[in-house]
């Protein structure tokens, strides 16, 4: 049977194939034929439908515009309504950084536009100097239009639409800095870990710069993770291009190529790839969902992956119960739970002490 | 399939007269029960995929999910209309959930303890609003908003200046059938956006209570499709 995604595309050829006009009889027998395979169809068809329908009410939007070319995006005024999160109309940024949840105040975007500093002092020599030296100074910040930079709390994970069409979900305790320009598509991670959605744009390279690795993408999904010195990647599609670290002179260290499924750890030594399914690879990602997944994890990395995600933190109080193995999906935000998963699965106790939890031998 | 159709059908399309639209039932059923369909439970979409997106755990399948949800439901109604589509839709979802979740060989048996964690209070949902028409239209050109430029400018050509798929093809200087195609991306793009409400997820699973970000997503803005 068809995936949902499948059936969904189908039902949309279909509607699009009625909207074209000259629709006879037959046709619509054999979308009739077409619905009555499975229910899974005629959900589908229903729930494009409606909404094709009701973007009729659109044509509201060409009252008192001359019929001349689409207009610009965000150029409608705004209705006002009871909501005081409405978003202000933004006809002259053609992208803007994404204004909700102003309630986060965790969460600050900065969005500036650059312009080239031309000409500031008249002449020509004087304005071709200055051109050069902005060449010379970095194409990337001539060319750059927008930056913005997001950051999540402890226990906070958000999914941030990019300008490009990009997402970026920001793990918990995480900080990125998005400059886009004509050239590239850059981010840099400065903390924690980031799961980033790639639109395709092979004209300008999305690149996510940690700890002085460069993993680079051009249409695909992945997830960069800074740990102390190292770098870890988690490709789910499409292949990233893990570039060695710029000081290492570039010359002995050679470039990574990461299919889907690959989990690269790269460190000062070098990169240590694990092939892994892409559904394994997934697992890693969890986090997205509110969960951590554990497969035969020593206690030690488990407790510090929840530590990452809460402020409250479960210490181990006796090393010898570090390396027990733990496997499992929790939710992060509940360390109670798996702290009683714990205590009811292992011989160990747990004492809540000055906020943290403590785990001793039993 | 398709192909063959479209074949079959060439020859009709270049004739000269005007497209005329028919006004064309969606299925040979009952029509009132697809209308009740998506009057009394597509509206729920929005509220629907939060409750999904915190509560499952594999994200990528939520799409069928959603689908298996939409299937149960269509199915139950076309016997009885529940009382509460609302209500019945949820329950439905709990189900599908726990079902998988009991079936599935991938998620381990910890995760059936947080089993609890899918019983979310409807009650907690916020009750979903019928849109007034100015909140609506914010809704649909937000969804406009979101398509890609190509797809967007077939959309305004076809929805607003009401021209035909043949006159949209004219004008912009592309075939007919790559207007076809934008249409049936953009039909599938403004959906998931006018139903759903396309979600910025704040996955925290306390984050139930905090309602006073819930009419923000009630209207859908400021967000962007999931995955």
């Amino acid at each position: 049977m068809a995936s949902s995604r499948e059936i969904e595309r189908t039902a949309a050829a279909w509607l699009a194939r009625r909207d074209a006009g000259h629709w006879s009889e037959r046709d619509q027998a054999r979308l009739n034929a077409w619905l009555d395979v499975a229910t899974a169809h005629r959900v589908a068809f229903i729930r494009l439908d409606a909404s094709w329908q009701r973007s009729d009410r659109l044509k509201a939007l060409g009252a008192g515009l001359r019929p001349d070319g689409v207009p610009a995006r965000g150029s409608w005024p705004s209705p006002r309504s009871g909501n005081v999160d409405a978003p202000a109309p933004v006809p002259a940024l053609r992208h803007a950084p994404p204004t909700r949840s102003a309630s986060c105040s965790h969460r600050h975007v900065v969005g500036r536009r650059r312009t080239p500093s031309r000409a500031l002092f008249g002449g020509l020599a004087i304005a071709t100097l200055m051109i050069l030296a902005t060449l010379a100074l970095g194409w990337r910040h001539y060319t750059a239009v927008e930056q913005a930079s997001y950051r999540t709390a402890i226990g906070d994970v958000q999914e941030l639409p990019l300008v490009d069409g990009s997402t970026a979900t920001l793990s918990s305790d995480s900080q990125i800095l998005v400059t886009m320009s004509r050239g590239e598509r850059h981010v840099d991670l400065q903390r924690g870990e980031a799961f980033f959605v790639v639109a395709k744009d092979p004209s300008r390279p999305f690149v996510v710069s940690a700890n002085g690795r460069r993993a680079i993408a051009v249409g695909t999904r992945f997830a960069v993770r800074r740990e102390d010195d190292a770098v870890r990647v988690v490709v789910t599609e499409g292949v990233v291009r893990l570039e060695p670290k710029s000081q290492s002179g570039g010359s002995h260290q050679a470039t990574t190529l990461l299919p889907a499924g690959s989990v690269a750890l790269a460190g000062d030594s070098g990169v240590v790839v694990h092939s892994e399914s892409v559904l394994q690879a997934m697992e890693y990602l969890s986090w997205r969902n509110g969960f951590l997944s554990f497969h035969d994890t020593p206690l030690a990395s488990a407790v510090a992956e929840f530590n990452r995600y809460n402020t409250r933190k479960i210490v181990i109080g006796d090393t010898t119960i570090g390396s027990m193995r733990v496997g499992g999906n929790f939710r992060w935000a509940n360390t109670d739970a798996f702290v009683r998963l714990l205590e009811q699965g292992f011989p160990i106790r747990a004492e809540r002490a000055h906020g943290d939890i403590v785990l001793y031998r039993r | 399939m398709f192909g063959t159709n479209r074949r079959h059908l060439s020859p009709t399309r270049k004739l000269a007269h005007p497209p005329t639209r028919i006004a064309v039932k969606v299925a040979a059923v009952d029509d009132s029960l697809n209308s009740w369909f998506a009057r009394e439970v597509l509206v729920h979409e929005g509220a629907l995929m939060r409750y999904l997106l915190r509560t499952w755990f594999r994200r990528e399948e939520i799409h069928d999910l959603r689908q298996d949800i939409y299937v149960r439901v269509y199915e139950a109604a076309a016997k009885s209309r529940p009382t509460m589509p609302k209500s019945f839709m949820f329950t439905t979802a709990r189900h599908l959930m726990t079902d998988r979740l009991r079936r599935g060989r991938v998620v381990s048996i910890e995760a059936v303890g947080d089993i609890d964690a899918l019983n979310v209070l409807i009650d907690e949902l916020t009750p979903e609003r019928q849109l007034s028409s100015r909140q609506e239209l914010r809704r649909l050109s937000e969804a406009l908003d979101r398509l890609p430029d190509r797809c967007r400018e077939v959309v305004w050509l076809r929805k607003v200046e009401d021209l035909s798929q043949k006159e949209v093809a004219a004008r912009m200087g592309i075939s007919e059938k790559t207007v076809e195609k934008q249409v049936a991306k953009g039909a599938r793009l403004i959906a998931d956006h006018v139903h759903g409400g396309t979600v910025v997820r704040r996955v925290r699973p306390d984050d139930v209570k905090g309602a006073q970000n819930e009419d923000a997503d009630e209207d859908g803005h400021g967000q962007q499709p999931g995955d």
